[in-house]
């Protein structure tokens, strides 16, 4: 207790609250601006850090960080463009609930989820940090392939009316993170003599041309009707009973994103997903899941935010950065003389446990400062629908070479983005492209581990663990349900279409 | 029957094939080990293309009439900007695709056009490139443009 309170003491300083209030702010809006997302908001604020102390710096960081996360959903709900990868999903049910004209209770309920994932998971690491790592370490190969093997079926869920087309797309997604070298035996794959290729293709070109590309190429074809202007930005938190009646969902995704976050090499965008895959399956009004329901906000949102706190989990506790961002967080940590690693809580443990207290803090002022970041988009967006799209296209390039400064990255986008009309021209869904890639690179090394550990025997990943038995059982599960409402649905629709019509009916 | 053909659901469904057979190839003709996981999703891709495609071709959906459309412009303006900013650096390529993208979103009165230009091309560029220092493709191997 002396500990917290001591921590708190460090972090209750006006320099670090100062900090945290510039951070949230500007990551916010570099969150919302397609393209641009934590690495890019990390790398413009990292210079600023060298001459602060330890924890006014990692305040700056940590509050970019959150508010790069949280703001990515600004635009995915306002313009279907997802500001970060982090918050792909949400625009399954937040860009619905835009057209319905519930803009203000979109980003309302996705504020919110962001705020209550954030801080459960940061009470959650403070109390149960050592635990959590030393559950994580219990996932190896085996039992990730496994856990991303199910989050992959959240393709199946997202497919709706059209799971042949997302499927395709999800391959698609996936055969992109194959391109470049191979990560075991290092051999050059679908390359075709390109040395630029090798390094393979990265996540947000994919993402800025899928989403910001194509979306100006859907805009610019629909520019004469009314539907292509871009609505007001308000918002409007949701009520204590709102809340009592999806409380399951906020806790819910919180859980899925402060676990995911725990588990080294997944990152938000995989819980985000995850937890939307859960939502499908478990949410009472799942019915309603992808035409704007506020519980696939509530999944995706929650699940982001909460990854945010327990992804410091492996970066601290053992020293793996679960992702791109915590690699950078970590890098800038050690500039700052901290190490991090499995000593890291004997050694350091004040400095420790006042980074969890401005990650509270954090966000606590992502709620506050939310309204005025919106209010702000809201004069952006009233701007004439060229110079949005002008902007859009001129930040996507900006986002586009800036994550690596390889300029094929520009190319990759581009091509994408006309990929991505043509597809979405056909009635084919795109997040399944994106969850591909993001899931991929995860589910082909834990497999081609795991059947190294296993020396060729896929057969054994069933019985190599009770962690893995009991996640491959859930993904029976999921199949056999998914299959069973299929052939119901089907034989539903059959009966419907054998029906006489009634001669009522057939007079109206 | 070939009105049918040449809809434009079944000419994405059959590129979508043929790029997924054209790339199995490749993956065929590689390292067994590195190209495991590619078959295997490669596979399925051709699979579940050919069932797309078959699909396409038995709903026989009715063909919209086509129209000209300045879209194909837009799009190329794109790819070529992004093409040439790996030998003419970021600036040079985007000024004249902002000036496009404005023009064709009906920005036309001369003065919102060069200012619009000025601002989101230029101005992003360098805010970007010489306040926040994220460097962006140069023209020059001192970074100035």
């Amino acid at each position: 207790m002396d500990m917290i309170l001591a921590a708190m003491g460090d972090a209750f300083t006006w320099q670090a609250l100062l900090a945290i209030v510039i951070g949230t702010w500007a990551g916010i809006i570099i969150g919302g601006l397609p393209g641009l997302g934590s690495v890019v908001g990390l790398t413009i604020f990292l210079p600023f850090t060298f001459g602060m102390d330890v924890i006014t710096s990692m305040a700056l960081l940590i509050g970019v960080y959150c508010g790069s996360v949280y703001g990515g959903s600004i635009t995915a709900i306002l313009i279907n463009t997802p500001g970060t990868p982090q918050s792909a999903a949400t625009t399954f049910d937040g860009y619905p609930m835009t057209q319905q004209g519930r803009v203000d209770e979109a980003l309302g309920w996705a504020t919110f989820a962001s705020f209550f994932g954030g801080v459960l998971s940061c009470v959650l690491l403070i109390f149960c940090a050592p635990q959590l790592a030393k559950f994580a370490v219990n996932f190896g190969s085996i039992e990730v392939f496994a856990l991303v093997c199910l989050a992959m079926l959240c393709i199946v869920g997202i497919s709706r009316g059209s799971l042949l087309k997302g499927l395709v797309c999800g391959m698609m997604g996936f055969f992109f993170s194959t391109v470049g070298s191979d990560p075991i035996t290092g051999a050059d794959r679908f390359t075709f003599g390109t040395y630029a290729l090798s390094s393979g293709l990265d996540l947000i070109p994919v993402v800025v041309g899928a989403f910001a590309l194509s979306e100006v190429f859907v805009r610019f074809s629909a520019r004469d009707e009314e539907a292509t202007t871009i609505p007001e930005a308000r918002l409007r938190f949701p009520n204590l009973r709102e809340i009592g009646r999806r409380l399951i969902e906020l806790v819910r995704g919180s859980f899925i994103g402060s676990f995911v976050g725990a588990l080294p090499g997944t990152g938000a965008a995989a819980a985000a997903f995850i937890s939307y895959a859960a939502a499908q399956k478990l949410s009472p009004r799942r019915a309603n899941l992808g035409k704007g329901e506020p519980d696939g906000i509530i999944a995706s949102e929650s699940s982001n935010n909460a990854v945010t706190g327990s992804a410091f989990i492996p970066t601290l506790a053992l020293g793996i950065p679960g992702d791109v961002v915590t690699a950078m967080m970590m890098g800038a940590m050690v500039i700052h003389g901290i190490t991090p690693g499995v000593r890291l809580m004997v050694d350091q443990a004040q400095t420790v446990y006042a980074l969890f207290v401005v990650l509270i803090i954090v966000n606590v002022a992502m709620l506050v400062l939310s309204k005025p970041s919106i209010g702000l988009f809201r004069y952006l967006f009233k701007l004439p629908l060229g110079f949005v799209m002008g902007g859009i296209v001129m930040f996507s390039f900006i986002g586009a070479v800036s994550v690596r400064g390889n300029p094929l990255d520009l190319v990759v986008a581009a091509l994408t983005g006309i990929l991505a009309y043509v597809l979405r021209r056909g009635g084919y869904p795109l997040a399944p492209l994106v969850i591909g890639m993001v899931l991929g690179p995860a589910l082909e090394s834990s497999l081609r581990r795991g059947l190294l550990i296993s020396r060729g025997d896929f057969l054994s990943f069933f019985t190599h663990s009770g962690i893995a038995a009991t996640l491959f059982v859930l993904i029976g599960l999921f199949l056999v349900w998914t299959t069973m409402a299929g052939v119901l649905d089907w034989r539903a629709k059959i009966a419907a279409r054998r029906e006489p019509v009634s001669p009522s009916s057939s007079r109206a | 029957m070939f009105a049918s053909l040449i809809h434009p659901r079944v000419l994405t469904a059959l590129a979508l094939l043929l790029a997924g057979a054209g790339l199995s190839i490749t993956a065929w003709q590689g390292p067994a080990s590195a190209m495991l996981v590619p078959r295997i999703v490669l596979t399925i891709w051709c699979v579940v293309a050919l069932a797309i495609l078959i699909g396409e071709l038995i709903r026989r959906v009715p063909v919209k009439r086509v129209t000209l459309t300045p879209l194909p412009l837009l799009m190329a303006a794109i790819l070529i900007a992004a093409i040439a900013t790996a030998s003419l650096g970021f600036l040079i390529p985007a000024l004249p695709l902002v000036a496009l993208t404005l023009w064709l979103f009906r920005i036309r009165r001369p003065l919102p056009l060069l200012l619009g230009t000025i601002v989101i091309g230029g101005g992003l560029w360098f805010l970007f490139h010489h306040v926040l220092m994220i460097r962006l493709p140069a023209l020059l191997t001192n970074g100035v443009i």
